[in-house]
C-alpha cells in the first residue's frame, strides 16, 4: 500500500473507531458503577451480531430495525444476567466476579455454538457510497458512525439529566450512602448492567451491518474494548469514546504499512505501555 | 408524628459484638441524644436502626410496625433517615444532584423543588455552590449539604451521626440553631453527639450508652445534673 492509501484508511478506521467505542462504553459503565470486569462482554457483542442477522435473514426485518430490537434484548438480557450471575457475588473479590461473568461467557458461546455452529454469516446490505478524491464512505459506515454517536449522547442524556441515571452515578460513587437517600441500589445495578449490556449488543449489531462474522467473533472486539478502555481510564466514558476512536484511527493508519495481522501486536503493546506508564489512563483519573 | 422504638438490639461487625441488648425510644417530636465514649457502640447501634448492619437480635419498631429486616432505602421511604457520619456526599455528583438524590422517596418528589427552596433558605451558602461537584465543597459546607439531603427525604425520623466533627465553632453553632429549628418544627430526631454539652442543652431526653449497653436513661435536664454524666462527658 502507498501513503495514498492513508487518509481514506484513516478515516475508514476513525469511523470503525465510533462502534468501538460503543462497546467498550458498555464495558466501562459496568465496571464503573460496580467495578466488575465483565467476561460476558464478548459474547454479548455476538449476540447482538446474530440478533440482527436472525431478524434479516429469518423474518426479513430491517437490520436498523434489528440493532434496536437488539438494544432492548441486550438490557433484559443484561438485567437477567446481573440477577443470575452477578448479584450473589457483587460484595465478593473482584476474582469471583471475573469468574461469574467468565462463566456466563462459557454458557453463551457454549449454547449458541450448538445452535448456530461457527461458521461466517454475514448481512447482505448495501446503501451506497459517498465519494469524494480517492475515499470512499460506505452507507453503512455511515450509519452506523450516526447511531453510535446518537447511542452515546442518549447514554450522557440519561446519565446526567434523568433520576434513574443520576441514581445510577450515585450508586457508582456511594452505594451505602445511596442506600441511605431511599435508592434501591441493587435495582440500579441491575440497570447499569443491563445498560452496559445493551451498550455491547448494539455495537455488535452495528458491526454485523459492517463486516462477516462468527459467534466467536466477539473475543476480538471484547479484546478490543479492553485496550480501548484501559486507554481511557477505567470507568471513564468519555475516555471509552476518545479511547474508540484512538484506536479505529490507529488500526487504519497501520494497516496502510504493515500487514493487517501485525496490528493487534500494537494494539496490545500499546495496552502494556499504558498499564506501565499511565495506569490511570490517558486521560487521567476517572471523571 | 413518628415515633422509633429499638428493643433489646444486638449487633455488631463480623464475629465481634458491639451492641448487648441496647434499647432506645424516641418520643414523637422529641429531640433525642445518645451520648457515650468512643468504642461505646454508638455509630454502630445508627447503623442498626437504619439497616446498614443486620440486628442479630432484637426489634426496631416504626409508629409500631417491624422494620427491623427492611433494608435502608426501604426504611428512607418510609421516613426513617440518617444523616452518616463523615458526610458520605455523592462526591462526583453536584451539590443540586445530591439534594435531587436526597428527594428519591416517594413522598419527597412532589414537593422537591419547594424542599431545595426551603434548604437553600437554611444554608445559603448551598445556593451558591448548587452547580458545584459536591467533593469541591470545604468541610463546613459539605456538612451542610449532608444535612440538607437528608432534609430533601421528608424525614419523619432524622438521625445524625456526629453532625459538628470538623467544623468550625462558629458552624457548629449555626449548626445547633438549625436542629433546634427542626424541633420547634416538631421533626422526630436523634443526635449522636461529641459536643456533649450542646447536645445536651438542645434534647429533650438522654441515653448514655456504655461498652453496647444503655446505662442511663432520663430527661436531657437530669441527665445533664448527673455526677457520673458531669464527669465522664462533660469534663467537669
Amino acid at each position: 500500500m502507498s501513503l495514498e492509501a492513508l487518509l481514506p484508511s484513516a478515516i475508514d478506521g476513525l469511523m470503525l473507531g465510533f462502534v468501538y467505542g460503543l462497546a467498550a462504553l458498555g464495558l466501562t459503565l459496568i465496571f464503573g458503577v460496580m467495578k466488575v470486569i465483565n467476561l460476558s462482554h464478548g459474547p454479548i457483542i455476538a449476540l447482538g451480531m446474530f440478533a440482527v442477522f436472525i431478524l434479516f435473514s429469518g423474518f426479513g426485518v430491517n437490520p436498523y430495525l434489528g440493532v434496536l430490537a437488539a438494544a432492548l434484548v441486550g438490557l433484559l438480557l443484561g438485567v437477567a444476567i446481573y440477577f443470575v450471575a452477578v448479584d450473589r457475588v457483587i460484595n465478593a473479590t473482584e476474582l469471583t466476579t471475573l469468574l461469574a461473568t467468565f462463566s456466563v461467557n462459557l454458557m453463551i458461546i457454549g449454547v449458541a455454538t450448538v445452535i448456530f455452529t461457527t461458521s461466517p454469516r454475514s448481512i447482505d446490505i448495501d446503501l451506497g457510497a459517498l465519494r469524494a478524491g480517492n475515499v470512499t464512505i460506505l452507507g453503512t459506515h455511515g450509519v452506523a458512525v450516526a447511531v453510535a454517536i446518537l447511542v452515546a449522547a442518549a447514554l450522557y442524556g440519561f446519565l446526567f439529566r434523568t433520576r434513574p441515571g443520576k441514581s445510577i452515578r450515585a450508586v457508582a460513587n456511594n452505594r451505602a450512602a445511596a442506600e441511605l437517600m431511599g435508592i434501591d441500589s441493587r435495582r440500579m445495578l441491575a440497570l447499569a448492567f443491563g445498560i452496559g449490556t445493551a451498550l455491547a449488543m448494539t455495537s455488535g449489531a452495528l458491526l454485523a451491518t459492517l463486516f462477516s462474522f462468527t459467534i466467536l467473533s466477539g473475543g476480538t472486539y471484547e479484546l478490543k474494548s479492553f485496550v480501548i478502555v484501559v486507554l481511557g481510564g477505567l470507568g471513564n466514558p468519555t475516555g471509552a469514546l476518545v479511547g474508540g476512536l484512538v484506536i479505529g484511527l490507529l488500526e487504519g493508519v497501520l494497516t496502510v504499512f504493515i500487514p493487517v495481522a501485525w496490528v493487534p501486536v500494537v494494539e496490545y503493546v500499546i495496552f502494556v505501555a499504558v498499564l506501565l506508564l499511565r495506569p490511570a489512563g490517558l486521560l487521567g483519573a476517572r471523571a | 408524628m413518628t415515633s422509633l422504638a429499638v428493643r433489646s438490639i444486638e449487633s455488631g461487625y463480623g464475629e465481634v459484638q458491639i451492641l448487648w441488648g441496647a434499647s432506645v425510644e424516641l418520643g414523637p417530636g422529641k429531640l433525642t441524644t445518645i451520648l457515650g465514649s468512643n468504642g461505646a457502640g454508638k455509630t454502630t447501634l445508627l447503623r442498626t436502626i437504619v439497616g446498614l448492619l443486620p440486628a442479630w437480635k432484637g426489634n426496631v419498631l416504626l409508629d409500631d410496625r417491624d422494620v427491623t429486616r427492611l433494608s435502608p432505602h426501604e426504611k428512607a421511604e418510609l421516613g426513617l433517615v440518617l444523616v452518616p457520619e463523615g458526610r458520605q456526599l455523592f462526591s462526583t455528583l453536584t451539590v443540586l444532584e445530591n439534594l435531587e438524590m436526597g428527594s428519591t422517596p416517594k413522598h419527597a418528589r412532589a414537593t422537591m423543588r419547594a424542599t431545595i427552596d426551603q434548604v437553600f433558605g437554611l444554608f445559603p451558602r448551598l445556593a451558591e455552590r448548587q452547580t458545584q461537584l459536591a467533593g469541591t465543597l470545604s468541610g463546613g459546607e459539605q456538612q451542610m449539604l449532608a444535612i440538607a439531603r437528608g432534609l430533601m427525604s421528608k424525614p419523619r425520623i432524622l438521625m445524625f451521626d456526629e453532625p459538628s466533627l470538623g467544623l468550625s465553632p462558629l458552624l457548629t453553632m449555626n449548626l445547633f440553631e438549625i436542629i433546634r429549628r427542626l424541633k420547634r418544627e416538631s421533626l422526630t430526631m436523634l443526635l449522636v453527639e461529641q459536643n456533649v454539652q450542646m447536645a445536651l442543652a438542645v434534647s429533650d431526653h438522654a441515653y448514655v450508652l456504655e461498652r453496647g449497653r444503655i446505662t442511663i436513661e432520663g430527661p436531657a435536664r437530669e441527665v445533664r445534673g448527673m455526677e457520673q454524666v458531669r464527669k465522664s462527658y462533660l469534663g467537669l
